[in-house]
């Protein structure tokens, strides 16, 4: 193969201003500021702090929907925030989880345990299937079709009421390890903190690897990256399917947890509610993910208070941060902290 | 032995004959350029090469391997590299992320190995940053090199599809207009590239407007109008054809 090098082009040497050049060594600040470190850091500092805070089994309760949500929206910024395509459909993956931990645990005495990889893989093969055919299409038409699965997941957990339990849900019998049953908040606290840290990790390993990088490079310029080598069609299909296992999982987490599932869980409204916490967190930003997943579980709650006008207030904010923040929450306030580190 | 033959190739769009019957071939180790007036059906051409249009009919072969119809990314690695006239550049990365898209089929893309991180993931990446570094001197980019791509002037952008189309280690790269739009400085110092890039071995497709780089570079001439050929040949057979003299050098 030929080699290129950049013999006679010295005089570019001395242009290095604004880079961090290969020999350098990053200065504490910069490894304190990265997302890797800093921000896994952080996040671990903050989950293991939080008990701290909590006082009853009700705040438990959000912490643990908020770090459900989060592995859900960690996924799915993969698929939309860096490979830049849309899903309307990702709670139906989320509920073909959760019920695929209730039927084969409260119907066929499988162990939860091995019941959420069984799901997970059964998950992953479906949206496999599904995938070719619906990420040949763009935009709103993808945006369609991903409804249109999440639609017709919700209508077959209803309708078949013999497994699923129909509209009124199943119960799920709770996690047993070594006969000791997993019961309660400060348990499932730290077991969906777990899970929430390795999907954290995972989704920031991916990104930051030659896979990220197709997926990130896809969404930026499709024919280049085509040209550069990079199976588009099989990067999207890749992405869809992660994005999808982790919804799934968190969707058995969240059935053990609460013990009990509904069809409400496939929901479109849930499905909406994942693609907002993506893009309020600000997209293409794993923390943005987790804190978009925060911000809005926890919001509702907070303004339970105002009864009536919840709603119209919960739309009023996000209506707020989109126009004054339209790259999302995080990375909004990380480029401003940048800035103001720049100037200094 | 050519390394590139194009038979009886055309393609249409609607009632648009955008490439006519064309026949040429390309010698390994060759700068190639093809040149012609606007809409003459240079970029079709080189979208057709790479996998990104099917021709209508006719073949083309890259050692003696029929590829008409292959996919951008089989094309890829087989050998094949291109920049584009209208920038493609993935604004939501860095430059050297670009550069290191462009490196995608050297890399291990191991998908359990990348979700773990294992140490040779980090030790390839680590070294194909070093790589594309030196590319990114070589396009005279080495002051920009963890820049958003998106921070980027035009002419950088120019450079940096080159430099991202050189890091895939291409057998054949295919450049077209990498000066439009560039001063007279950053023109020269594109021509140094393409001598450097041709001098490694690289066989070269240059598409370009600039008679001045054109002429001084080239070993092969393909003069297209109205996507057919009109002339081919040397540098000075060229200039010296009544027929693009007439039809293209006479009207600049
Ligand atoms: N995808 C397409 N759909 C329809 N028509 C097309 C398409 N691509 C190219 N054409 C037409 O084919 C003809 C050749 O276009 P092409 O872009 O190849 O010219 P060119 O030689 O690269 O011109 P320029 O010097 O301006 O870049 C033009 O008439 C153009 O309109
Ligand atoms: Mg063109």
């Amino acid at each position: 193969m030929a080699d290129i090098r950049p013999s006679g082009y010295s005089k570019h040497r001395k242009k290095q201003t604004y880079t961090r050049r290969l020999g350098t060594r990053a200065t504490p600040m910069q490894v304190l500021m990265s997302e890797r470190i800093g921000g896994m850091g952080a996040l671990i500092v903050i989950i293991a702090a939080l008990p701290l805070l909590l006082a009853n089994n009700y705040q438990y309760d959000v912490a643990i929907t908020i770090g459900i949500n989060a592995i859900v929206v960690v996924g799915l910024n993969l698929l939309i925030g860096y490979a830049g395509q849309i899903s309307l459909g990702h709670a139906g993956f989320f509920a073909l989880g959760a019920y695929a931990s209730a039927i084969l645990t409260a119907r066929y005495g499988l162990h939860g345990a091995l019941a959420m990889p069984l799901g997970a893989l059964g998950v992953g093969l479906l949206a496999y299937i599904i995938a070719r055919p619906i990420l040949r299409l763009s935009g709103h038409y993808l945006a369609m079709a991903t409804l249109g699965v999440g639609v017709i997941i919700n209508i077959v957990i209803s309708r078949e009421a013999w497994l699923t339990g129909g509209p009124d849900g199943m119960y799920v019998p709770p996690l047993e390890v070594w006969g000791v049953e997993l019961y309660g908040g400060p348990i499932w606290y730290w077991i969906v903190a777990a899970f929430l840290v390795l999907a954290v990790w995972i989704s920031l390993n991916i990104i930051d690897s030659p896979v990220g990088r197709a997926l990130r490079g896809l969404h930026g310029a499709e024919v280049a990256a085509e040209v550069a080598g990079v199976d588009t069609t099989r990067y999207k299909v890749m992405v869809f399917v992660i994005s999808a296992v982790m919804a799934s999982v968190a969707g058995s987490l969240a059935a053990h947890f609460s013990e009990f599932v509904t069809p409400e869980k496939a929901s479109f409204f849930h499905s909406i509610l994942f693609v907002t916490m993506v893009v309020f967190g600000g997209m293409a930003s794993t923390f943005g993910a987790v804190v978009g997943a925060a911000v809005l579980t926890l919001l509702p709650q907070l303004l339970a208070d105002f009864a009536s006008y919840e709603h119209m207030i919960l739309g009023l904010i996000m209506m707020a941060v989109m126009i004054f923040m339209p790259r999302g929450l995080v990375p909004t306030l990380t480029g401003l902290a940048r800035r103001r580190g720049a100037r200094r | 032995m050519s390394l590139l033959r194009v038979e009886n190739l055309s393609i249409q769009f609607g009632g648009v004959q955008a490439i006519q019957e064309l026949d040429f071939e390309i010698s390994e180790g060759t700068i190639h350029s093809i040149i012609g007036p606007n809409g003459a059906g240079k970029t079709t051409l080189f979208n057709l090469i790479t996998g990104l249009y099917r021709p209508s009919a006719g073949a083309i072969y890259l050692d003696d391997a029929q590829i008409a119809g292959k996919r951008p990314h089989d094309l890829a690695r087989m050998g094949l590299s291109r920049t584009f006239q209208n920038l493609r550049i993935m604004m939501n990365m860095t430059a050297i992320e670009n550069v290191m898209v462009g490196r995608h089929l050297h890399l291990n893309r191991n998908l359990l190995a990348c979700m773990l991180r294992l140490p040779m993931i980090t030790r390839a990446d680590k070294a194909a940053r070093k790589r594309c570094i030196e590319l990114m001197d070589l396009v005279g980019l080495g002051g920009a090199i963890d820049a958003d791509a998106s921070a980027l002037p035009y002419g950088a952008l120019k450079r940096l599809e080159i430099a991202r189309a050189l890091a895939s280690e291409p057998r054949l790269l295919l450049l077209d207009e990498p000066a439009a739009g560039l001063n007279a400085r950053e023109t020269k110092e594109i021509d140094d590239v393409i001598a450097t890039v041709a001098r490694a071995g690289v066989t070269v497709v240059l598409v370009e407007h600039d008679m001045k780089l054109v002429m001084g570079i080239s070993d092969h001439i393909l003069v297209l109008d109205h996507g057919r050929k009109l002339a081919e040949g040397t540098p000075d057979a060229v200039r010296n054809n009544p027929a693009v003299v007439a039809a293209y050098l006479g009207q600049v």
